[in-house]
């Protein structure tokens, strides 16, 4: 019975990578974050490190927690599952040491506050990226 | 009256679930000045199959599961508040309500500090702050942030506080992909710890220590230090006035009654930790070297490790942990058999020293199950495996404590 269930939900968890959306990482165009690396991402999204050049902090947006494209960002990114990202920052936020990216309750929102704040970063999916947004940083395949 | 308290803890529980606003609240969007308000709990059942001991998962708590299942070793709720005041400013409050010394669940104010940030580079903070004078010690109490029931009771559940009053700071340099981190606290304890059915007092001990953290992608490495000077002695003055009392006579008694005292007296805990995390994986791994230059409290080692693979919404999970001490002597230098007030006084002497003694490793075998949003629900068996004088890690242990149990825990991890 456990392997069946088992199995069911690696199945599940294939299927919803086949069907992975284009996720791309982006700020506003004019910002003076450049391209960045998978680590400076990693870097920036999990608190690690979030400053910049200009001696200013990156402010990253995140999406909310079970939508599909914050559950394959964070799948291509780091492998890890909405559950452990939260558990991660349980850690962080109660010991009180940084907050997590604020989270938007849509793609449509993100994309408003990315435009209000040159400082800000997200991801979207590819389609909703236009002229005012420059991506820095494009999801390598699963 | 203990019921009453459990089930007021379970309704707190329940209460915080249903009113869960969504994780780490959205802020006002766009607005310099935030204010979010957050919560953590655990609805734990405990059981350790031994009667002759109670199973504790830290020394703050005054009796443990001896043969029965208990739910105040792995309760506890937790609410915290957080005010981001300006992008480099921010203050936090928390709040814990856990079975602990008085045997009761009054809630302690466990970090109450102002935060700091001038830079990306650089961290302040001041007030009442988390100690992580090691790896994961100020998450100590967010069960739903890590794999296990709790922490390894070996390792985490001997050093009985959780908190400073005073300040630390954080300096994070990058180097390429990697950062180091250098960090530096100092402050003073204030809480109290149960010992029978007496109190010691560690409130006005010193604790000054540091620790560098390098992190590489799934690597964290960790090596920290601290030392603590104890304000107040054991509550065992009966005997060290009782020893002073014929030290005109004995005069090796009084020098035994300097040996235990604990005021003015250093306690150092050293440690190194690594721990790998990647994808489905987790491997922690950690080392302890804990002196004390009071003969109260024998020098020991600890260690643990701990490994974990998702599948699925399941990680199941197993570890090993060990703690020793080295036996101290002191010898009050008392004839026997003369006079039953003398036969007393070395008899209590050998006491503490006995009681301080830890030598067992536990076996652990757990699974996790991420069932839904923010909640885990965990099953973990700790086999534990030691010396019959292994006494210092437990409460109310009786002559014929033999060093084995076998520790089952169910617990519900959530957070809001």
């Amino acid at each position: 019975m456990l392997r069946r269930v088992l199995t069911c939900l690696a199945l599940f968890a294939c299927c919803t990578m086949l069907q992975a959306a284009d996720i791309v990482v982006v700020v506003r165009s004019d910002s003076e974050i450049g391209i960045l690396e998978r680590s400076d991402v990693i870097n920036i999204f999990l608190g690690r490190f979030r400053k910049l050049q200009s001696g200013g902090h990156v402010e990253p947006l995140d999406l909310p927690a079970h939508s599909s494209e914050c559950e394959h960002f964070y799948q291509r990114l780091i492998g890890k599952t909405p559950a452990e990202i939260n558990a991660y920052w349980a850690r962080l936020l109660f010991t009180g040491r940084v907050f997590p990216p604020r989270a938007m309750d849509s793609q449509e929102r993100l994309l408003d506050t990315l435009l209000g704040n040159p400082r800000a970063i997200g991801y979207l999916e590819r389609d909703k990226v236009d002229r005012r947004l420059r991506i820095v940083y494009e999801m390598s395949g699963p | 009256m203990k019921t009453i308290k459990t089930a007021f803890l379970a309704l707190l529980s329940t209460l915080g679930l249903i009113a869960s606003p969504p994780l780490f609240a959205e802020t006002a969007e766009n607005s310099p000045s935030a204010f979010s308000f957050n919560g953590f709990g655990t609805l734990g059942a405990t059981r350790s199959s031994s009667s002759e001991a109670g199973f504790v998962r830290e020394l703050s708590q005054p009796h443990g599961s001896a043969g029965k299942w208990r739910t105040e070793p792995d309760s506890l709720f937790g609410l915290q508040a957080n005010w981001q005041a300006t992008s480099e400013l921010a203050v936090i409050g928390q709040v814990i309500s856990r079975y602990h010394v008085g045997s009761s669940y009054d809630p302690e104010v466990s970090w109450a500090f102002l935060r700091w940030e001038p830079n990306g580079n650089a961290s302040f903070r001041m007030g009442r702050l988390g100690t992580d004078f090691y790896l994961f010690s100020d998450s100590r109490q967010v069960g739903y942030s890590y794999l296990t029931v709790r922490p390894s009771a070996d390792f985490f559940g001997v050093l009985p506080f959780s908190h400073i009053d005073g300040a630390d700071a954080q300096f994070t340099w990058p180097i390429g992909a990697a950062f180091l981190k250098a960090r530096l606290h100092y402050g003073w304890l204030d809480e109290k710890l149960p010992l029978a059915d007496r109190r010691w007092n560690l409130s006005g001990s010193r604790m000054v220590g540091g620790s560098l953290t390098f992190q590489q992608g799934a690597w964290t490495l960790r090596a920290s230090s601290s030392s603590l000077r104890f304000e107040h002695n054991l509550p065992i003055n009966e005997l060290t006035d009782g020893l002073r009392s014929v030290s005109s006579m004995f005069p090796s008694a009084g020098a035994a009654a300097d040996r235990l005292d604990i005021a003015g007296s250093t306690s150092r805990f050293h440690s190194l930790g690594g721990v790998y995390d990647e994808g489905p994986l987790q491997a922690q791994l950690m080392i302890s070297r804990v002196t004390h230059s009071s003969a109260s409290f024998q020098n020991w080692w600890a260690g643990y490790a701990l490994v974990g693979y998702r599948i699925g919404q399941f990680t199941p999970f197993v570890g090993y942990s060990w703690i020793r001490s080295q036996a101290k002597t002191l010898n009050p230098g008392l004839p026997s058999g003369i006079d039953p007030g003398l036969d007393q006084l070395a008899i209590g002497t050998a006491q503490v020293l006995a009681d301080s003694h830890s030598n067992q490793h536990t076996t652990t075998f757990g699974v996790r199950w991420d069932f839904a949003t923010r909640l885990a629900l965990k099953l973990q068996l700790d086999l534990i495996r030691g010396k019959p004088d292994s006494l210092f890690p437990y409460r109310d242990e009786t002559a014929a404590w033999k060093g084995h149990t076998n520790v089952s825990t169910i617990v519900l991890d959530y957070v809001f």
